[in-house]
């Protein structure tokens, strides 16, 4: 298990170089570059050309690729082209709001899900079921940033403004500057909306996977068994049919993940929140090489990461799966 | 030698003995095909999904007959209109008739929801099946490629491509996001037919094939092909589904079709802006963004657990 451990996070690393170097290689031949944005309408040639030196945007690309690389390994991650701030800065300060919205999210969806999944299967084809059912179908099918509209209608301005419709206060502690809105009270009501919007979708995704796969597992003879002898409803539906029902809708999870930082690059630009979703999409537009590849960088971590937690979940739902 | 060119050859030979297959033919149950039609018409989640699917593909044909007014021509007088019987959706900033661009929206969203995944498929399909069939070196390269853009999170790579093709307006804005999603969904396809591909080809009847001589392209084609079939037409139709929301997103963050032309992402995010007082403006394209994705749905899932009552 520990080798397995250890082979599969050394894994992450070529993975990792993969994407940041294909995203280089990208971004760097989309049209025009940072140093026009750079220097506005009025420049020279002459400028362009001693700006793009300053910068290293001269060099061949794999050459440049090396240089980002090289201050990586070293804790650099390079400064923006545009602003002059170090990349790293920028991602610590918007990295907190991200994880608290995707936690957040993650929790509504579970908290949602597993619930209508266990009344859908253990009730299937009664009226319980079918409103389930019926819900997460159109959960399904409405795209995020329009469930935050919804959202936004209902509680910031149906309800009297009861919910602010955009921005962000931080929870105390996770202030990562000198200065910032703190209160505990002003972030749930800032997190609540967005978390809502993101989470909806998952957790009509989530039932329809977890729904199926426990109408597959109560017919089979372990939980048979665990009726003969006598187990009350509760453990037979939680320790033997939810847990193995778990794990097809985990994979399914693992595979979702570039669809939830998609989620959350759309609902931060809705509600206007200062997280890595609309630092990354702001950075791709302007096209700020450093911060893309900094967005880059942390994506695929998160990306391969998860993927990997996923993996390991197994061994925790069915422990006949071992990692040799 | 003149190989042997597949089924009809057989056919023709198997008409000889009509007689004796005959009568067991007539007392046969009836075939896959049939079965799933008749189970997808027992549907009402297909019945209803198909439904709304062909409702906007009228829709979408007829735009120019069934809008009111040009999606595209302002009319500074009439800006931010309310609903009325002249304007039933109320008018945008620009005093453009919602009606007529969310219905134009339709064009837009179902032609990239369905030529992107149309697209994925005639690369994806075909790649697969050579990766499976032929195994070896050419299913490691094949399958690296695929691997690799499979390793992205799909929208990182989907707005990266976006920026590349530049964003405009019209049918070359329309075919650029297409290819954007199209490139993102091709090692779907890729996978699941290699997947299938790999357990079809050890079958007697590939065997049977091969020792024929008949050609591979043939074999691919003519008896693999229609093997794995129903796994791709499930897929295909929730796919669809898919795109459209994910052409929806990249609209929604500007980097879809881009404005005269109407889409319902880019009328949503540039209306929320006023949805303090003009709530309708953003409502309209979002629920049809959702009705779409809906009728495709489910109709996808009549469609799964007609064609394969396993997958359920």
């Amino acid at each position: 298990m520990r080798v397995y451990i250890l082979k599969r996070v050394l894994g992450i690393v070529p993975t990792i170089l993969m994407i940041t170097l294909v995203v280089f290689v990208m971004m760097r031949s989309v049209p025009g570059d940072p140093v026009v944005a750079l220097l506005g309408d009025a420049y020279t040639q002459e400028d362009a050309v001693k700006a793009r030196q300053v910068y290293g945007l001269d060099e061949p690309m794999l050459v440049q690729y090396g240089i980002w690389l090289g201050k990586l390994v070293q804790g650099d991650w390079g400064a923006s082209i545009l602003t002059g701030r170090p990349v790293l800065q920028d991602v610590l300060v918007r990295l907190p709001v991200t994880l608290e919205l995707i936690v957040l999210s993650m929790a509504v969806a579970l908290a949602i899900a597993i619930p209508a999944a266990i009344i859908g299967a253990l009730r299937q084809n009664t009226w319980a079921d079918y409103a389930a059912t019926t819900v997460a179908m159109i959960g399904v099918s409405i795209p995020e940033f329009f469930i935050g509209v919804l959202l936004l209608l209902v509680f910031s301005i149906g309800l009297g403004g009861l919910l602010p419709s955009s921005g962000w206060v931080y929870l105390p502690g996770t202030c990562p500057m000198m200065v910032c809105g703190v209160s505990f009270w002003g972030n749930v009501q800032h997190v609540l909306l967005p978390a809502l919007a993101l989470g909806v979708g998952r957790a009509a995704l989530l039932t329809r996977l977890l729904r199926a796969s426990m109408l597959e597992v109560i017919r089979t003879e372990y939980v048979t068994t665990a009726r003969a002898k006598g187990l009350g409803e509760r453990p037979i539906v939680l320790k033997h049919a939810l847990k193995n029902a778990l794990i097809p809708t985990v994979t399914v999870m693992g595979l979702q993940v570039g669809f939830l930082i998609g989620g959350a690059i759309v609902v931060e630009t809705l509600f206007a929140m200062p997280g890595l979703g609309t630092f990354g999409i702001d950075a791709i537009i302007a096209r700020d090489y450093q911060q893309v590849q900094g967005f880059a960088l942390l994506t695929a971590f998160a990306f391969v990461v998860i993927n990997l937690l996923v993996d390991l979940t197994y061994t925790f739902l069915d422990p006949r799966i071992r990692y040799a | 030698m003149k190989p042997i060119s597949g089924g009809s050859v057989r056919e023709a030979e198997l008409a000889g003995v009509a007689e004796v297959t005959r009568p067991a033919a007539a007392t046969r149950s009836e075939t896959p095909l049939a079965q799933a039609v008749r189970r997808l018409r027992r549907s009402a989640t297909a019945l209803v999904g198909a439904g709304i699917v062909a409702v906007l593909l009228v829709v979408a044909i007829f735009a120019d007959a069934l809008a009111p007014q040009s999606p595209i021509t302002s009319d500074q007088m009439q800006t931010f209109a309310r609903p009325s019987w002249e304007h039933p959706l109320g008018t945008d900033q620009l005093g453009r008739d919602m009606l007529s661009r969310v219905v134009h929206g339709t064009r837009i969203s179902l032609l990239v929801g369905v030529s992107s995944v149309v697209l994925a498929l005639f690369v994806g399909v075909p790649f697969g099946m050579i990766a499976g069939y032929y195994g070896g070196r050419v299913d490691t390269s094949i399958m690296r490629v695929m691997d690799l853009i499979l390793a992205f999170p799909i929208y990182l790579l989907a707005i990266i491509l976006m920026i590349i093709f530049t964003p405009t307006a019209g049918l070359i804005g329309t075919m650029k996001v297409t290819g954007a999603i199209a490139i993102v969904r091709i090692p779907i396809y890729a996978r699941l037919v290699r997947g299938s591909v790999l357990s079809i080809k050890e079958k007697e009847y590939i065997e049977a094939c091969r020792a024929l001589g008949v050609r591979d392209p043939w074999i691919l084609f003519r008896h693999v092909l229609p093997n794995c079939l129903a796994p791709i037409i499930v897929t295909t139709t929730l796919g669809i589904a898919t795109s459209i929301i994910v052409e929806a997103t990249l609209s929604f963050l500007g980097l879809g079709t881009q404005p005269p032309t109407p889409s319902w992402g880019w009328d949503l995010k540039a209306n929320v802006a006023f949805i303090q007082a003009n709530f309708w403006l953003s409502l309209f394209p979002g629920l049809a963004i959702f009705l779409t994705v809906l009728g495709f749905n489910l109709f996808g899932d009549g469609l799964r657990d007609a064609l394969d009552p396993r997958l359920k």
